[in-house]
């Protein structure tokens, strides 16, 4: 590990990378702070310049490459082109602050230390999609983090950034914070939307998309806290300026939220692309109490974990993360050291789903208990061998649009990853099974059900 | 995480005549409130919308909700009583039961599971003499085990009451904030610094809030469960 | 037009339609649980998973691509859909588990996950037999569970309100219910509660589920989470016959089904009907069941020496012509009836002309209030259109009960009503006046004042003519058998019934069930007869309404044939201006 960044990372020459969503600057969430670095400056050159379409802005944000930084990865600018034209419908942006995805807790620091340039990112999304209403849906338990929005939100109002004929142009816009309950469900899109009609948080299926039928029946676009935190930032530096940032794949800043059994964990700005290798050696400082890695899960719990001697060369973007069938997902990387209990961990992985599935489909509802039932038994030490492949079908009848949402698929992905890669851990917990090793249910006198009759 | 368990499955009916706790004359808004909720509903295109809101108004202003705060809450929106139930059952922070004064929510999920959640869960257990998903007889505690709290960064960390969040737990930490939560002082409000700010802001970043933190090499889990 | 093409099978559709629908509608089956065609789609229970394709279109040109053989190359989206949220577009290639062996197999795979927690109580649930989930793991399901945990317990015995009961196990969280409170019935009693496994439908705590509309949940539950709680354990599906057939609650002509075992009407369900009450039934019109079985009469009665003494019904015939015959035909009051069919009520209007009576008048039954804009209504009644379109007018109540207590009349001959139990008059009014009375249930309150008690069949043991408050014309088939016989009724039975289930060889037969008594079609003509009039119809009912209807402007139309098992639209005709 050589300073200056091993010349193959994607993101370039990170140490001297100047920290732009979190910028050095002491009390920047206050508004007085931000305004005089150069905070609100887009909007205002974007409204008082007349050669600014808002279809430009749209543009700009396609061009920078931006992914969205919620988990899913799909291109931002592309999401804003599905909005329907104007009607006389009200039009909405659902700001996706639920964050309750394990492992994730890197859109809090948005939200404490840079608000207003997340306010400024969703009033510039709102300028270019002709929205009037955004809803920021923040989780129930960040209560203080809202206070603290709440009140920026109030002096960003009284300053006439949000609001009506916002800095005199004849755009107007609200901002609203919503807060969640605590249902990990609802930051999926779809059930946000439900959760902010006062409704149960139960996912609905698409198409129709949220552009066409979305809050309320309404178009609407969902983005991420910090996915609108980039926008400013495009519009400032200009779309093609800011595709060089970071991995070509998905460019730009990106917060790493490091956790585990690293030295020092916390949330860290540098571009995308990052190697593994730099982030837990040499940006967390290495391995807590030195020792041996054995996973890394690079984006949430909702993504597969990865092996230790597979993270050579592996870096933050999905094309490299790719390669061995992970994802960046919400770029916070969990560490784990060599003496982690990996069954026990995926146990309380399950745990997980089974506790927030909301309930809504068969296979998910049904499946999540089950797998986490098999698992229990298994970390118990009393697992049969079958089990094990039996977790593996399971996860196979789960996902891949079996269900209404991507929740199924983001509880089997990480299960079957985690059970293929370390299968040995599993097979050791097993007793010697007295069953045949088979999953077919309905294969006749072989089957799994003919073996325990 | 609820008192449900996947290996004893079993959901109780809740009291289906349940003796109300609150009178009618209780259950009214002050003339305060009212303004609030009508503000709330301005905010969106249908007053269900606000349900969200009203309820964890009436959290604070009740302590919790039974059954007829529900229904009041749903009355203030013209939903059915069902409905509002539906809404108030699916989230896990409105509290359907009452709670000690303080809740600790104790992180077990991910990152806090492999630093010790479990640890600092048992502890607490042990020192209040209850298992997770119980209140001390005095009624001052509630123990909870909670899925992410989203500060995975400063595992393993417990949420307060809904509220303020307690960071880089360890015993000690645990004995001085039980201590403390006794003699009635809630911890205040945490900032975390970021690591990158220690060279350069000095490692704070908000000159307006007293108690900043910063992030420490994680414990690693005794217990894993 | 566009066309789809599902299993090799090509079919031309038009419109905007989800897939599901419309290979119902095509009679191919798909299963599936949670879509209900009233109801908004949550698209929740996955069951109707299938592949489905488009025609590969060339980026630039647009053109669809072309494979060797010159058919369009179609590309199938990656992962299976769910068929109740797909609408259809011109080209869609679509397999189901008839033709994919991934479709079936995912079929078998949520089988397996619906059943995880099921309870395997199928032997004592009220669904078993007729239970969609029951029926869908016997085809599609796996041979066995590979689930070998505890089940999830959840509330059992829940009487949600005075009528439903739940077995929260049962539920597989299809939410038909809650929808069917929110969206239909709307009066948003139930709602999913808790999250994840844990959920099931409730009424808030405390809260009873006491929609009128209540028991349709349990028709649409497709488990046996929903029960009734009246019905509860009383028969299995299978030992019941059902009959097609209207309810006669209310004057909306709701099409129901009578199930019946050993001749007793055990309960009422809805049968589908688009012009009338789509799927649904108030619970008010299945709550009556009992009137059909229980306080019947045994047979006719006579008074004799002021007492009322049973009778063969040759006896009874001459006592009610001998009535008919000697009083002044100025002083005979006739009273049709609007719970009787039109059949009836025409030959009583030929009976009463053959003597030379008034026209006969009806008695409404009008509870201002009690309707709902919906399938309830303030008629009480289901035939008091039916009356209106013979000419037989509602009597003025007070006139008429004034004459009758003045003693205007000699007598009163009775159509399947109540006249001192409605509130026409008081018994002692009648204490000098001749009654001659066609009558259901011995807590007729006329009854006691009857010179001549004639019983009469009831809806579910007669073949006759209804029409509802919007002129629909519908018929009625006999649902059980009553004592003697009658080939018209035999015949009916025999083509009408449908088992379900059985065999005609399971049906229970205990005669004491069959209750002594005829249709009016089959006693006013022996009256007549007796008299020496001729209101014979040698074909019963069909005859006399295809006399009516060929006669009568305002049942142009309406034949047996016609009318078929949906009914049959009549025109509308002036008020008064009929007959
Ligand atoms: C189960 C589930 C949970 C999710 N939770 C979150 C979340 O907490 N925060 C978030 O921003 N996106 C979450 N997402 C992703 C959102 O559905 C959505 O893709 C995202 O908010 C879009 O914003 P982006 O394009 O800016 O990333 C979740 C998705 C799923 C399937
Ligand atoms: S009770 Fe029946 S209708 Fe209601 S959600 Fe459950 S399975 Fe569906
Ligand atoms: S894992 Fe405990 S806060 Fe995220
Ligand atoms: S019928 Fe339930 S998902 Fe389609």
């Amino acid at each position: 590990m050589e300073a200056n960044g091993t010349p193959q990372s994607p993101a370039g020459d990170w140490r001297s990378y100047e920290r732009m969503l979190l910028p050095p600057i002491q009390d920047l969430h206050k508004l007085d702070v931000y305004t005089k670095h150069g905070g609100y400056e887009r909007l205002r050159r974007v409204l008082e310049d007349d050669d600014v379409a808002p279809d430009d802005i749209t543009n700009e944000v396609k061009a920078s490459g931006l992914t969205g930084r919620g988990g899913a990865g799909f291109p931002t600018g592309v999401k804003w082109t599905f909005m329907p034209e104007p009607d006389d419908r009200p039009r909405f942006l659902g700001v996706n602050g639920d964050e309750s995805e394990p492992g994730t807790f890197k859109d809090r620091q948005v939200m404490e230390y840079n608000p207003h340039l997340m306010f400024e990112g969703i009033l510039l999304a709102g300028y270019a999609m002709h929205i009037d209403t955004a809803y920021v849906y923040t989780r129930g338990e960040y209560t203080d983090w809202i206070a603290l929005m709440a009140e920026q939100l109030e002096n960003a109002y009284e300053a006439g950034y949000v609001g009506e004929d916002i800095l005199g142009s004849d755009f107007s816009m609200d901002i609203v914070l919503h807060k969640g309950a605590g249902a990990y469900i609802c930051g999926e899109e779809t059930s946000l939307m439900e959760s902010l009609e006062g409704k149960r948080g139960y996912p609905r299926y698409k198409p129709p998309f949220p552009a066409q039928k979305g809050i309320f029946s309404c178009p609407t676009t969902i983005n991420n806290v910090e996915t609108l935190a980039h926008v400013p930032l495009i519009v400032q530096e200009g779309g093609d300026a800011y595709s060089t940032i970071g991995a070509e794949d998905m460019p730009g800043a990106a917060l790493y939220g490091m956790s585990g059994h690293v030295k020092q964990p916390g949330v860290y700005e540098y571009p995308t692309g990052m190697l593994l290798s730099d982030l837990i050696y040499d940006v967390c400082g290495g391995m807590a109490r030195g020792e041996d890695l054995k996973a890394v899960v690079p984006g949430g719990s909702s993504v597969p974990p990865i092996r230790a001697d597979q993270i050579d060369g592996l870096s933050m973007n999905d094309e490299s993360l790719g390669e061995v069938g992970s994802r960046t997902g919400t770029f916070c990387p969990l560490v784990l050291d060599e003496e982690t209990d990996m069954v026990s961990f995926t146990r309380r992985v399950a745990h997980f789903y089974q506790d927030e599935t909301c309930g809504q489909c068969t296979p998910c509802r049904e499946g999540t208990g089950w797998l986490e039932n098999i698992l229990a038994r298994i970390d118990e030490g009393e697992g049969r061998m079958r089990d094990i492949d039996l977790i593996l079908e399971l996860c196979d009848n789960m996902d891949g649009g079996r269900t209404i949402c991507a929740f199924a698929d983001g509880a089997v992905g990480p299960i079957r990853a985690a059970v293929k890669r370390f299968r040995d851990e599993f097979e050791a917990k097993c007793e010697a099974s007295v069953y045949p090793v088979s999953t077919d249910v309905s294969a006749g006198p072989d089957s799994a059900v003919a073996a325990t009759e | 995480m609820s008192s449900f368990d996947i290996q004893r499955p079993i959901v109780e009916l809740p009291d289906q005549n349940p003796d109300p706790e609150f009178s009618d004359e209780e259950l009214v808004w002050t003339d305060a409130e009212e303004e609030k909720i009508e503000a709330w509903k301005e905010q969106y295109p249908e007053d269900q919308a606000a349900i969200m809101k009203v309820l964890w108004l009436a959290q604070e202003k009740f302590g919790y909700l039974p059954p007829e705060v529900i229904k009041f809450c749903g009355e203030t929106l013209d939903m059915s009583f069902s409905q509002a139930y539906g809404v108030a059952t699916f989230y896990h922070q409105y509290y359907k039961e009452e709670k000690g004064t303080y809740v600790l929510d104790v992180c077990t999920c991910f990152s806090c599971q492999v630093c010790g959640g479990y640890d600092i869960l048992h502890y607490l257990e042990e020192k209040l003499g209850v298992h997770a998903g119980e209140t001390t007889d005095d009624g001052l505690f509630t123990v909870q085990e909670a899925e992410c709290l989203g500060s995975c960064g400063s595992a393993p960390m417990m949420e307060i009451t809904n509220g303020v969040y307690v960071h880089n737990l360890t015993p000690e930490k645990i004995d001085d904030l039980i201590e403390s939560l006794r003699a009635g002082e809630v911890p205040s409000f945490t900032s975390m610094t970021l690591p990158q700010d220690e060279e350069e802001l000095g490692g704070n970043r908000r000159t307006d809030v007293e108690s900043t933190e910063t992030y420490q090499t994680q414990p690693r889990a005794e217990h894993m469960e | 037009m566009p066309i789809v093409t599902i299993d090799g099978t090509t079919y031309e559709y038009e419109g905007d339609q989800k897939l599901l629908q419309f290979c119902l509608n095509q009679g191919i089956e798909l299963p599936h649980f949670c879509y209900h065609p009233a109801m908004s789609i949550p698209a929740n229970c996955r069951q109707c998973l299938v592949k489905v394709g488009m025609p590969k279109k060339d980026r630039e040109t647009g053109e669809v691509e072309l494979d060797d053989d010159g058919d369009p190359v179609i590309q199938f989206f990656p992962q299976l859909q769910a068929s109740c949220t797909i609408d259809l577009q011109d080209g869609m290639v679509v397999e189901t588990h008839r033709t994919s062996e991934e479709v079936e197999d995912a079929q078998t795979d949520n089988l397996e996950f619906l059943l995880a927690n099921h309870p395997l109580d199928c032997p004592i649930c009220d669904q078993a037999g007729h239970c969609p989930l029951q029926i869908q793991a016997y085809k599609y399901g796996p041979e066995g569970s590979r689930f070998e945990f505890r089940k999830v317990h959840k509330p059992k015995r829940v009487k949600l309100g005075p009528r439903v009961t739940l077995d929260a196990e049962r539920c597989i969280n299809c939410t038909r219910c809650t929808r069917f409170t929110d969206e239909i019935s709307g009066s948003g009693q139930l709602s999913i509660t808790n999250r994840g496994v844990k959920n099931y439908p409730m009424t808030a705590p405390g809260e009873e589920f006491d929609d009128p509309y209540s028991m349709n949940t349990i028709d649409i539950c497709p488990v046996g989470a929903l029960t009734s709680t009246d019905f509860r354990f009383k028969a299995r599906i299978w030992e019941m016959s059902s009959t097609p057939s209207i309810t006669t609650t209310n004057a909306t002509g709701a099409n129901c089904h009578y199930w019946v075992r050993d001749n007793q009407v055990l309960r009422i369900t809805p049968r589908q009907n688009m012009k009338v009450n789509e799927y649904w039934l108030p619970d008010e019109d299945r709550l009556v069941y009992n009137k059909f079985n229980d306080n019947r009469p045994d047979g006719p009665h006579i008074r004799r020496d002021g007492t009322l003494a049973g009778a063969n019904w040759q006896q009874a015939f001459a006592k009610a012509a001998a009535l008919l015959g000697s009083a002044d035909p100025e002083r005979i009051l006739f009273l049709g009836s609007a719970h009787a069919t039109v059949e009836d009520n025409y030959l009583l209007t030929q009976l009463a002309d053959a003597v030379g009576a008034d026209a006969p008048r009806y008695i409404p039954h009008i509870e201002p209030g009690a309707g709902d804009d919906w399938l309830i209504t303030d008629d009480k009644t289901p035939n008091a259109e039916g009356c209106e379109r013979l000419g037989i007018q509602p009597i003025d109540e007070q006139l008429v009960g004034t004459r009758l207590a003045e003693g205007a009349y000699d007598l009163v001959y009775v159509l399947e009503d109540d006249p001192v139990g409605s509130g026409l008059c008081s018994a002692d009014d009648l204490a000098d006046t001749d009654v001659v009375l066609h009558y259901y249930n011995t807590t007729n309150e006329t009854l006691p004042r009857a010179t001549a008690a004639l019983p009469a069949a009831m809806v579910v043991e007669t073949v006759g003519t209804y029409v509802n408050q919007d002129g629909r014309a519908q018929r009625v088939r006999p649902a059980k058998e009553i004592q003697g016989v009658n080939r018209t009724l035999m015949m009916e039975m025999g083509t009408n019934r449908e088992d379900e289930h059985g065999t005609p060889f399971d049906r229970w037969h205990n005669d004491e069930n069959r209750i002594n008594c005829k249709p009016s079609w089959e006693i006013l003509p022996e009256v007549a007869k007796k008299l020496g009039e001729d209101l014979d119809y040698p074909k019963g009912p069909k005859q006399v309404m295809d006399e009516v209807q060929s006669t009568l402007e305002a049942f142009e139309g309406a034949t047996y044939d016609a009318m078929g098992l949906k009914g049959t639209q009549l025109e509308d005709v002036e008020a008064g201006a009929a007959a």
